[in-house]
């Protein structure tokens, strides 16, 4: 059959593509989770002690815990400040919605060292903010930096693009004449929100959520470079196994341990969300 | 008014937030282009003109190394990507059927997947598994399957809307499938992966998570970045990163006039308004 | 035989047929409909259910709507036809409140509506698109009006129960929008719009989606809903076959003006203005010369005349429009008439549409009962019509 050859072509080459490159590694890393590291060196000595480390030692259990309080906070506010703003663009963007929306999603592509460098311009002891709160002769703000506040700031800095851009797609493509409807028969517009806008829409919000809160969740590098001595992450100190300590097998469990914590998110989502009540008619065109 | 006038405070609220936001992301970019393009670069106000920074980063051989790096680095992956992700959206938009919404699942699913896992898991493989140590190729193969899935959505987004119809129609009028594609598909879907193509470029230009694992030794300008950030050089920092930023906008003008031109669309519909 | 204005015509005297006032005073034509419709109703409020006064709407330099006015009864059927563009589902958004007039006003049994948001209105609409919301069952959608106006559950299952009984919708009450044919989800819209008793149902070209068999069976059941429900429904289409068969009065609606507004019978056979002529049903347009000493006119390359009322106000030698329709155009194998030769015969189900050409290479369109001719192409025939089968309007470019 013609089209099943051609499924298996077109489709197949991309899944070749990620089961090996994608699928392979992770495969890879289960494994070396489940071995442990001496001096620098992989054995490949089966046991389930970097598991029972993170179990155990208080440490990892309060860096996952700051971890997901933190990816929360960051990502609640970031879908919070992302809807009004994609509202307005989509509503009073006119022909410039597009150019807002990219203005928006441009600075994501500046990579996240190079912004958390501008980041720190701006909110280092000897920068931007600071610089200006000693020219206009007060002292410098002590919170703004190395602190939890500061990595908080820093993670909304570096998400805050894409959040915007997947709600901004999703509000775009919704038919706002829905609303009038339900405005003619009898909704006022606070109610047509809730009832209308906000479920029609709530897949988009809900992958912008996730798509700023599992990133958030492993971010090594602005907490490392914003937070404070107590603000360590779990990514941070993931990336630290692989860096400084050279505990790999460790590192490899804790990130076998965020990936199914990711996947449970996931899981979570599908099937606390019913498709069908957010108005998603498949994949077809209507 | 009650009526209008609600209106009218909502919009300006609503403007008040936007405009907030643009601040917030572009103010630390325009004090670092600021702090590059002078000389009291910690505090520029006003700036002191000078380029020594930018002459300081040119000269500086680890930096260009570095750069080269990242250079092959990004058009490896952005064509790399650029090509799977091509044959991902036709195959989940023309030939997957039944299992489309499975395979446009397990094609996103790397977006999902914390771009550091990523890296530390292609290492696990190469270095595991294969005793090897990272090298360029492994960097480009690993930033390639974080790329491809956005790769994936934004040539499925513009083949979605792509009327299939007209490659059907070169058919009755004889053209074979390859010849159909380049004359007939290529032709008005090209924006779509010229856009993927320099968002892959960009994005793993940019890496540090996922490049920094795997290539061991080997510079990119991220990961010399990120080692002059913890010891503290400031200065070339920042014309290095206006200087990248300089090359994004440039790329992103490329892109605004071609959508000027009426050549790309990216799903704007004024007949929607 | 020369066409001689019958008695029959003076009776069109009331309604000046031969509109040769400007367009400003286009207003009396309305004015005049209605003082006959208010004389032949009774009057106790029941008439000006909805008041639409001097409504005019415009988008940046383009007035859409230009100084409407209409009454309409609670009991009224009304069809408001006009070509795309028109601005009649213009009129219907100010009706229901989703834009505000530029100038003008609108009331609603009795009160003034016209700063009213849509959500306070009380009307109900269906739209061409359906617009079911996507997210909610039929059963839901059904009970979102009543639950906006704080009905007790009893009162909403009741009442969907009922529009599901009379709407024949069992069995779909749980599906999604999305799982229900063209026909069905028009159905559910209906139903949506009736549900909460409203004081007036909207209705947007709804049928203009579905084929052609539902829709023809839609009309019927749409007219025999009103009939049942007793409010005003405001039907909007551009479909004159619609508007003619299931409404009481139409009301015309041409680059933003109210060209009439009128009873259908009067609308289709004595239009007021030449756009009503040509629009409503299929015309032949002829143009002639005014001799006023003959108190005739005379059509341009036709060998006959048509009489003048002599109360009309054209002028001698002024060219003017006449207008005659298909199906009243005669044909008849020889006799009195206009010589013509069949050209082509077009089927057009129970009627055949004849293309006949003068000697002069003029056309004229008949349209025939199948069972009153048979004919075929090449035939000689004679062609005439009845005086008070002409309408006389003077000419106009096209617009």
């Amino acid at each position: 059959m013609q089209g099943h050859l051609l499924q298996r072509l077109f489709t197949g080459i991309p899944t070749l593509f990620l089961t090996l490159f994608f699928a392979l590694p992770l495969g890879a890393l289960v494994m070396v989770s489940f071995w442990r590291t001496e001096n620098y060196h992989l054995i490949r000595e089966w046991s389930l002690m970097n598991y029972h480390t993170l179990l155990v030692e208080s440490a990892y259990s309060t860096f996952l815990i700051r971890s997901l309080v933190m990816a929360f906070a960051v990502s609640i506010f970031l879908v919070a400040i992302s809807w009004p703003i994609a509202y307005f663009i989509v509503r009073s963007g006119g022909r410039y919605k597009l150019l807002l929306s990219l203005l928006f999603a441009v600075p994501f592509l500046s990579g996240e060292v190079l912004r958390l460098i501008s980041l720190q311009g701006l909110l280092g002891p000897v920068g931007l903010v600071n610089g200006l709160m000693v020219e206009l002769g007060g002292a410098p703000l002590r919170f703004i930096m190395y602190t939890n506040v500061a990595t908080f700031i820093g993670l909304v800095y570096i998400y805050l693009p894409i959040v915007v851009t997947v709600i901004y797609l999703s509000i775009g493509n919704f038919d706002f004449r829905l609303v009038q409807v339900a405005s003619i028969f009898g909704a006022s517009p606070t109610r047509a929100f809730y009832e209308i806008v906000w479920p029609l829409n709530l897949s988009g919000t809900i992958i912008g959520f996730l798509l700023s809160f599992i990133p958030c969740l492993s971010a090594s590098l602005a907490p490392r470079f914003l937070g404070g001595p107590d603000g360590t992450l779990y990514g941070m100190s993931m990336s630290q196994q692989f860096g400084e300590s050279g505990t790999w097998a460790l590192g490899a469990a804790m990130g076998v341990a965020l990936f199914l914590l990711s996947l449970l998110l996931l899981i979570g989502c599908c099937l606390f969300v019913d498709l069908r009540r957010t108005g998603f008619t498949g994949m077809g065109r209507a | 008014m009650t009526v209008s006038l609600r209106h009218r405070l909502t919009k300006y609220g609503l403007l008040g937030i936007v405009l907030a936001s643009y601040a917030f992301l572009y103010l630390p970019i325009v004090h670092i282009t600021l702090a590059a393009f002078s000389k009291n670069s910690n505090f520029p106000y006003p700036p002191i003109w000078s380029v020594a920074s930018f002459f300081r980063l040119a000269s500086n051989t680890v930096y260009q190394g570095a750069l080269l790096n990242s250079l092959l680095i990004g058009v490896a992956t952005g064509v790399l990507s650029t090509i799977i992700a091509m044959y991902a959206a036709i195959g989940v938009i023309r030939y997957a059927g039944r299992r489309a919404l499975l395979f446009a699942l397990f094609f996103s699913a790397p977006l999902f997947i914390a771009e550091i896992l990523l890296g530390i898991s292609t290492m696990a493989l190469y270095f595991v598994l294969f005793d090897m140590s990272g090298n360029l190729v492994a960097a480009i193969l690993a930033n390639t399957v974080h790329c491809f899935s956005f790769a994936f959505l934004i040539v499925g987004a513009q083949l979605y809307r792509h009327d299939w119809r007209m490659g059907e129609a070169a058919f009755v009028l004889g053209a074979g499938p390859i010849r159909t594609f380049f004359e007939v598909t290529l032709p008005l879907v090209w924006p779509s992966l010229l856009g993927a193509f320099l968002v892959s470029f960009i994005m793993s230009f940019n890496n540090l998570d996922i490049s920094f694992y795997v290539l061991g030794a080997t510079p990119t300008l991220p990961s010399v970045a990120w080692g002059a950030l913890r010891y503290g050089v400031k200065p070339e920092l920042f014309a290095l990163a206006t200087a990248v930023n300089g090359v994004i906008a440039l790329l992103m003008g490329l892109m605004f006039a071609l959508m000027r031109t009426g050549m790309m669309k990216f799903g704007y519909r004024p007949e929607r308004e | 035989m020369p066409l001689s204005y019958s008695s029959t015509a003076l009776e069109r005297q009331s309604m000046p047929g031969a509109m040769t006032t400007s367009p400003a005073k286009k207003p009396n034509v309305v004015t005049m409909a209605e003082q006959q419709w208010d004389a032949e109703k009774d009057r106790d409020g029941l008439n000006s259910y909805l008041t639409v006064s001097g409504v005019s709407k415009r988008y940046g330099n383009v007035w859409a709507l230009r100084d409407v006015s209409l009454t309409i009864a609670k009991t009224d059927f009304i069809a408001i036809l006009g070509p795309s563009g028109s601005g009649k589902s213009t009129l219907l958004r100010l009706i229901a409140g989703l834009d505000q007039p530029s100038a003008g006003g609108i009331a609603i049994d009795g009160s003034d509506v016209t700063k009213l948001p849509p959500h306070k209105r009380g009307v109900g609409m269906v739209f061409q698109d359906f617009l079911l919301f996507p997210h909610r069952t039929v059963r839901e959608n059904l009970a979102f009006p009543l639950r906006m106006n704080g009905s007790s559950k009893d009162l909403i299952a009741e009442r969907i129960d009922w529009v599901i009984g009379i709407l024949s919708l069992e069995g779909l009450a749980d599906r999604y929008p999305n799982q229900l044919s063209g026909g069905q989800q028009q159905r559910v819209a209906l139903g949506r719009g009736l549900v909460a008793h409203p004081k007036l149902l909207l209705l947007d070209e709804p049928l203009a989606n579905l084929d052609r068999e539902l829709r023809q069976e839609m009309e019927v059941e749409i007219r025999r809903y009103q009939k049942r429900l007793q409010i005003p429904f405001i039907y909007v289409t551009h479909n004159q076959e619609e508007a003619l068969s299931m409404s009481d009065r139409i009301a015309v609606i041409h680059n933003g003006r109210l060209e009439t507004f009128a009873p259908r019978r009067e609308v289709y056979d004595s239009p007021a203005t030449p756009f009503v002529a040509r629009f409503v049903g299929r015309s032949n347009k002829f143009t002639g010369i005014v001799d006023r000493q003959a108190a005739c006119v005379r059509l341009d390359q036709l060998d006959c005349t048509a009489p003048l009322p002599p109360d009309s106000a054209f002028s001698d030698g002024e060219t003017i429009d006449i207008f005659v329709k298909n199906e009243r155009v005669r044909v008849e194998r020889a006799g009195n008439g206009i010589a013509c030769v069949v050209q082509d015969v077009i089927a057009r189900g129970p009627f055949d549409e004849y293309i006949l050409v003068t000697q002069s290479g003029l056309v004229i369109l008949a349209s025939l009962r199948k069972d009153q001719q048979t004919l075929s192409i090449g035939d000689q025939i004679v062609a005439n019509w009845h005086d008070r089968d002409c309408h006389l309007f003077p000419s106009r470019p096209a617009s």
